[in-house]
């Protein structure tokens, strides 16, 4: 069963707009927030369990409170850098609820005393661009922005910053980098943004739809969030989902639903009822399931970690019998080998390789020692580098190899897919 | 001071430092190309990975500060397949030039293959092609499918000579480092791009394809170049010298040193230098033993009074030399008219922030001390204001003649007397200016004597022999006492000629092997 | 000599000082760039934004080259990007690029011989519930079929 938290009002016109959207309860919880104070806010967020949206999964408001206390200026930036292959939650938020993220910004800043926060919105996303600058400027007229908003004393300007096309800036020091004007490379750790981040400031960075469920979260109180979910991974998550089912789209369920619901009930069943394949269950560089791993899947952190595999951003992709995986692999490895930032040997080095041999084999060139080769490149390519797109490289094909290891198998003796003829494109 | 265990071996160490510097410290082997102590933090060989004990991920050592009771290893075999790979990485779309590689002989990715490598090349696909002999102006050639992407030269450019010119664009495997369009990469400090560069990427049109480096020698010295005086190595071999490198020193240039400085070996080299003696005798130059002409010279000179001698001197000899000179001005001569000459008056105190100076000397602060100790010492227009009251002057010229752009001027002024004595180390046409009864007096150079020079900010700094080139020439010392009259014991030399030539020789044979 | 318009220019001032530091400004001042020069970024007009922006040419040149969306070479009036990750690949984005390829006779990221278009394969665009799907100019066209998206084209080109 769908739970409407966040995507309570996505089909009504108006909630796009600021009239629509206060007549819809819109900026009565910014009042509400107003009336804590920001530790209380802070510790309301540690205690509904919220964990980062973007993928990561860390808990949001023990993020917060890694920021020193010494008074030196904070920035808290929106990661709407959506680009993890598989997810369109994010676009869909801003482009049908953009005051309600304008609003769970606001009480984030407030909450961690930041004066500036900056949307920063991946460039391809023109159309969401122009509907949060929009709500941005009637925020500013209402005053929700600006100068002592709503008479509480705090100041806070929001500014949208529009990316131009790399994955990498979705990381969050490789946002902060774009954000500074420069190739979108990710930061070294120590310091984390927190300490040292935009500019050298205290800067957090949190996904959109984390910065809208804190809304609810100081809506409703921490308590009947945590009602949604497990333990360990409350409240509801917005997952997209797409491949080879009737109904894809972006559904909102609470966190521990099991994964053949979501594609049963909610995405209406496999499309033409071919036999479920597989499902990627977190975005592409979640690590694959096998049809028979996702009839036990909870949609949920520690289920997937459980599995060996993520739940990252909550991109599903669902794949039928027809599927290569080879082929799939390959499609994957482009994008990880295009979107390397080039900066980490291990990384820059490793994802143009891994591509490199799968496309041999799906070329019919491949030798037998290819499949044990990617194996000990992935393994090399895991926890070397800076961020973590080298792994999300490695990991996929990992579990792309080993779980589907005979059609590698057959491709590189027989030279052909097992599956179906993968056709040479231009 | 945290006490820390590295590879089972006990430091201690200051605070705040890295572990890597915590390995060079202890002089344990860590393999690293992007680290580079003079620049900020990269991060990106991933190559100084350790194992810490207590974290179940590998670190790398330059960016971990030590901790107090931190036990660090990177010889386990986790850490050892780590850097093979890591080395690996690196190399699957190097080109395997190294035959036709100018930087083979001290190149990082040999050298730590050497030491850290697998051995076991498994790349089979195609190599990623970039371009070669991107020409980046005066001094560097760039081959941008050598480079490693260690982004040393980038943050040199941005963080040290700020003249920000290089990048690396576009991303992933394709990454190239670069200037904007291949604009030259002509700022005052390029060649330390060269210097920081760990593989053949970038490499110095003056010094590549003309010497392998394994046929090549360095010793410790400093630069004559200007008063900064920044440590340096100079490398030579029987042939002479081929360049000079900057050498650490925390006090002058730390890890940098100027393009200019570089060039300085030219002058020191046998083709540009006063091989023999020289006197003009009835319009014509007679040729003779340096020594000779000291000695003729020194004869000449008694026949005039001490108030008909001027002495002119530069700041491009030790303060050991010119002690001994001045001394004999004032008190052998007996003449108090001293005068400096400096290279350029007017830019003498200019100072680009860095290291580049205007008094082109190394010794300018060591020369007035000695002119102060004697309260002697005038200017040049000093000298020219009553050139009408003297016959003869005596000269220490400068050794590097290119930092003097006004030396045929003042030659032309010099050659209204009577007799020109001019120590000097190297030759130049402007000499021809001079008439009757000048003597040119053959000198060492900075890198074939021992002595001090005091630099700009009053630090001394001493220099060794490095090589003898010029095995008759003389310095300072000696030729003061043979303008006395006295006696210099030459059989020395050939024992030390032979002595360089000696080593040197076993040196090109080793390289032959 | 490439140069700004005046509104240009003024926009370029204003994102100076928009941001914290001028360096911010240089993706929204390509973005300009590219705008008033056909949809892509010169050398010259690299060189021209470095003197107006007084930032060094080798970090403006880095962001060009590192961001996917400033185009380095010129592109036709109608810059057809045709997602080819994943989910749009599942169902049948490669098929479509290549019947868009075909059709309008053109490689894919080259520009064709009228100057009219230019076909490019990238990376997830963030509408995989409606693959295949592309992106043309600034607008999102989805659920295509090589059929579909035949006829979407030639609506425009047409109506240009």
């Amino acid at each position: 069963m769908e739970i409407k938290l966040l995507t309570e009002h996505y089909d009504k016109k108006e909630f796009r707009f600021i009239e629509g959207y206060k007549k819809l309860g819109g900026y009565e919880t910014l009042k509400k927030a107003f009336s804590l104070k920001p530790e209380e806010i802070i510790n309301e967020v540690k205690a509904s369990g919220l964990r980062g949206r973007g993928g990561a999964g860390f808990p949001t408001g023990v993020k917060w409170s890694f920021l020193p206390q010494n008074g030196e200026k904070r920035y808290l930036l929106c990661n709407a850098d959506e680009g993890e292959p598989g997810t369109f939650k994010d676009r869909l938020m801003m482009e049908r609820a953009p005051h309600q993220l304008i609003e769970g910004m606001i009480i984030s800043a407030y909450a961690i005393n930041s004066p500036k926060s900056y949307i920063y919105v991946r460039g391809e996303y023109n159309y969401p661009i122009k509907v949060l600058e929009k709500a941005l400027q009637e925020a500013y007229d209402a005053g929700y922005l600006g100068k002592n908003i709503l008479g509480s004393g705090f100041d806070h300007d929001m500014d949208i910053y529009r990316g131009a096309g790399a994955y990498i800036c979705g990381e969050e020091t490789g946002m902060i980098s774009s954000l500074e004007g420069k190739k979108g490379q990710p930061k070294l750790k120590p310091p984390f943004p927190a300490i040292k981040g935009y500019l050298g400031q205290p800067t957090i960075v949190n996904n959109v739809e984390t910065l809208a469920a804190v809304k609810y979260i100081i809506r409703d109180g921490a308590e009947a969030y945590r009602k949604y979910g497990t333990e360990k991974s409350a409240g509801t998550k917005l997952f997209s989902v797409s491949g080879n089912v009737n109904k894809p789209g972006t559904y909102e369920v609470p966190l521990g639903y099991p994964l053949m619901d979501l594609i049963n009930n909610e995405c209406g069943g496999m499309k033409n009822g071919a036999k479920l394949k597989a499902v990627i269950p977190g975005g592409s560089s979640a690590p694959i399931l096998t049809a028979e791993e996702v009839q036990k899947t909870t949609m949920d952190y520690e289920c997937l970690a459980q599995m060996g595999s993520m739940l990252g951003s909550g991109a599903v992709i669902v794949m039928d019998d027809s599927n290569c995986m080879v082929d799939m692999l390959k499609v994957t490895l482009h994008f990880y080998h295009h979107e390397s930032c080039g900066q980490c040997t291990p990384c820059r080095e490793g994802t143009g390789w891994i591509h490199k041999i799968v496309s041999s084999i799906v070329n019919g060139e491949g030798r037998l020692q290819d499949i044990d080769l990617l194996e000990k490149i992935a393994q090399q390519m895991m926890g070397r580098t800076i961020c973590a797109l080298s792994d999300a490289a490695a990991m996929p094909t990992l579990g792309f190899i080993t779980k589907f290891k005979d059609e590698f198998e057959f491709f590189v003796r027989e030279g052909r897919s097992k599956v179906k003829e993968v056709r040479a494109h231009a | 001071m945290p006490k820390i265990t590295l590879n089972g071996k006990s430091i201690e160490v200051a605070d705040g430092i890295t572990i890597i510097e915590a390995y060079k410290q202890l002089d344990e082997p860590i393999a690293h190309y992007c680290w580079h102590p003079g620049l900020t933090i990269a991060g990106v060989c991933r190559l100084c990975v350790v194992e810490i004990e207590g974290n179940p991920r590998l670190q790398i050592a330059c960016n971990t500060v030590v901790q107090d009771g931190m036990v660090v290893n990177n010889n386990s075999e986790k850490v050892k397949t780590a850097v093979k790979w890591g080395l690996d990485f690196h190399l699957i779309n190097h080109p395997l030039d190294c035959p036709i590689c100018d930087q083979a002989g001290e190149c990082e990715l040999q050298n730590q293959y050497m030491e850290f490598g697998k051995y076991d090349p498994e790349m089979a696909e195609h190599k990623v092609k970039k371009r070669k002999v991107v020409d980046l102006g005066e001094r560097i050639v760039l081959d941008t499918e050598r480079c490693i992407l260690c982004s040393r030269c980038v943050r040199f450019t941005n963080e040290v000579s700020k003249t920000n010119e290089l990048g690396i664009f576009n991303r992933g495997d394709r990454s190239e480092v670069g200037t904007f369009e291949d604009k030259p990469l002509n700022n005052k400090y390029s060649v330390n791009t060269v210097d920081i560069c760990p593989v053949g990427a970038l490499t110095s049109k003056d010094f590549r394809f003309r010497q392998r480096v394994w046929y090549l020698k360095d010793k410790p010295s400093i630069c004559t170049g200007c008063s900064t005086g920044c440590s340096v190595n100079v490398y030579y071999n029987e042939e002479g010298i081929f360049r000079l490198k900057p050498r650490f020193n925390k006090d002058v240039n730390g890890y940098w040193m100027c393009d200019e400085g570089r060039d300085i070996y030219k002058h020191i080299n046998k083709e540009n230098r006063m091989v023999r003696g020289r006197y003009k005798k009835d319009g014509a130059w007679c040729s003779t033993l340096p020594l000779e002409t000291a000695k003729k010279a020194g004869e000449k000179l008694r026949t005039y009074s001490a108030d008909q001698i001027a002495v002119l001197v530069t700041g491009q000899y030790t303060n050991e030399e010119l002690d001994v000179f001045v001394n004999y001005a004032v008190n052998k001569l007996g003449t108090k008219n001293i005068f400096h000459w400096k290279n350029n008056p007017d830019g003498w105190n200019e100072f680009d922030g860095l290291l580049l100076r205007g008094d082109k000397n190394p010794n300018s602060k060591g020369l007035q001390k000695v002119l102060q100790k004697h309260t002697v010492g005038g200017e040049w227009k000093d000298l020219v204001n009553q050139i009408d009251k003297f016959k003869a002057v005596v000269v220490a010229g400068p050794e590097n003649l290119q930092a003097y752009p006004d030396l045929k001027e003042k030659i032309g002024t010099l050659a209204r007397l009577e007799c020109v004595v001019w120590a000097t180390a190297d030759d130049n046409i402007a000499f021809e200016g001079l008439m009757d009864f000048t003597y040119l007096i053959p000198q060492k150079t900075s890198v074939e004597k021992s002595g001090h020079f005091t630099n700009y900010n009053g630090l001394e700094q001493k220099v060794d022999v490095v090589t003898t080139l010029l095995s008759d020439s003389l310095n300072l010392e000696e030729t003061v006492e043979l303008l006395v009259g006295e006696s210099v014991d030459m059989s020395q030399r050939e024992k030390e000629d032979m002595h360089v030539m000696k080593k040197n020789y076993f040196t090109t044979e080793r390289g032959r092997l | 000599m490439f140069k700004l318009s005046d509104e240009g220019i003024n926009f370029v001032k204003k994102e100076l000082a928009r941001y914290e530091t001028k360096r911010s400004a240089i993706i929204p001042c390509l973005y300009r760039v590219q705008k008033e020069n056909d949809g892509w970024v010169s050398p010259e007009s690299v060189s021209y934004l470095s003197e107006l922006m007084e930032l060094p040419e080798a970090w403006i040149n880095e962001v060009l080259n590192f961001y996917t969306m400033f185009n380095k070479k010129p592109v036709g009036k109608l810059h057809v990007q045709v997602c080819n990750n994943i989910s749009c690949c599942m169902l049948g984005a490669r098929e479509l690029t290549d019947h868009l390829c075909k059709t309008f006779n053109v490689k894919p990221e080259e520009i064709s011989e009228d100057g009219k278009i230019t076909i490019s394969k990238v990376e997830c665009l963030g509408s995989c519930d409606t693959a295949p799907m592309m992106q043309i100019n600034d607008d999102y066209h989805e659920n295509l079929t090589p059929g579909s998206a035949e006829k979407i084209i030639k609506g425009m080109l047409n109506g240009n």
